[in-house]
């Protein structure tokens, strides 16, 4: 992991680092059965296509939930917290397609000890078809503390 | 929405049911369990799989990833208890309420409030209501969103958690 950010270092403006992949079929499966998800939607491509009418099997939307927190657990590191979280999810995403999920600091304050910073963070793929915008509140270090 | 332009997608029992608790469950936490999930994910966080990493940083053990606090609760389903789409016919999310007309389902966004760490062993009790249904007009034609609240206890009565999540349910394809 990368050096612990202090919530001193962080600016209103700032983008956390993008987290950029491509979900396969063999993670897909694998995040199925680690949530004892049964839905075929996620990997029986002719029940996605031919009954629900997709164009391939979808990537979770859970998944992409999590890919997106992921992102900002990264960049809190091992001392900041999340504390709140909220994303909507607004495009489905197949296998294969590259995903991105990204952060920019909108905020930050403090109350009493605890120290807050305020972000506005989604989930994209293509030219920048938004998949997931979302807002999450973390928790950071003070430096000496 | 005008219903009388509108045909509602919504019956009546699940209208009734907006407001009163779906279920609960109970749940411990397995660490093997969480770290497979995030494995799943690609997330190797220390803070998930080293256990003196996540002391370095405050915590008494390794901690379970955030967002899997709502798999901690989930039951064990028979395979003839599913839906053809392999859904639970009864689950503790959406499949205890009943939208025939609306069978499709897909994830519809989170809004999630972490209080407290959780650690493996601890137990957590969820509690689920639905908070509403609002039926809505979208590009690929009418849908209804379903709203839920879910509260997560761990045994010593504290709340770690709190979720406002959505699910979107739609009808047959069309």
């Amino acid at each position: 992991m990368a050096e612990q950010i202090y919530f001193e270092d962080v600016n209103e403006g700032d983008e956390i680092p993008s987290l950029s992949l491509e979900v396969d079929r063999v993670q897909m499966f694998f995040f199925s059965a680690a949530t004892y998800n049964g839905h075929r939607i996620h990997y029986d491509q002719s029940w996605a296509q031919g009954v629900e009418g997709y164009q391939d099997i979808l990537v979770h939307g859970p998944l992409q939930v999590a890919l997106l927190a992921r992102a900002i657990t990264d960049w809190v590191g091992g001392r900041g917290r999340l504390v709140n979280y909220a994303v909507q999810n607004r495009a489905t995403a197949f296998p294969g397609e590259e995903l991105r999920f990204k952060g920019t600091v909108t905020g930050k304050r403090e109350e009493g000890e605890t120290c807050l910073v305020e972000l506005k963070v989604h989930g994209e793929k293509g030219s920048g078809q938004i998949l997931m915008p979302g807002t999450a509140t973390v928790r950071l270090p003070r430096r000496g503390r | 929405m005008s219903e009388t332009e509108t045909e509602s997608l919504i019956g009546d029992e699940a209208r009734a049911a907006i407001g009163s608790e779906l279920g609960r469950a109970v749940g411990t936490v397995v660490k093997k369990e969480f770290q497979r999930w995030a494995a799943a994910v690609g997330d190797r966080n220390p803070l998930y799989f080293d256990e003196n990493y996540a002391r370095a940083n405050g915590y008494r053990d390794v901690v379970m990833p955030p967002m899997y606090l709502a798999h901690v609760t989930g039951g064990v389903v028979d395979l003839d208890e599913l839906r053809p789409d392999g859904i639970p016919i009864r689950s503790g999310g959406s499949g205890s309420v009943q939208l025939p007309r609306c069978p499709r389902r897909m994830a519809g966004g989170d809004d999630i409030t972490f209080l407290e760490p959780v650690h493996a062993g601890d137990v957590i009790t969820s509690v689920r209501s639905l908070a509403g249904l609002e039926q809505k007009s979208g590009r690929s034609g009418d849908f209804v969103l379903m709203h839920f609240r879910t509260t997560y206890t761990r045994d010593d009565g504290v709340l770690v958690a709190e979720t406002a999540s959505s699910l979107i349910a739609r009808p047959a394809n069309s």
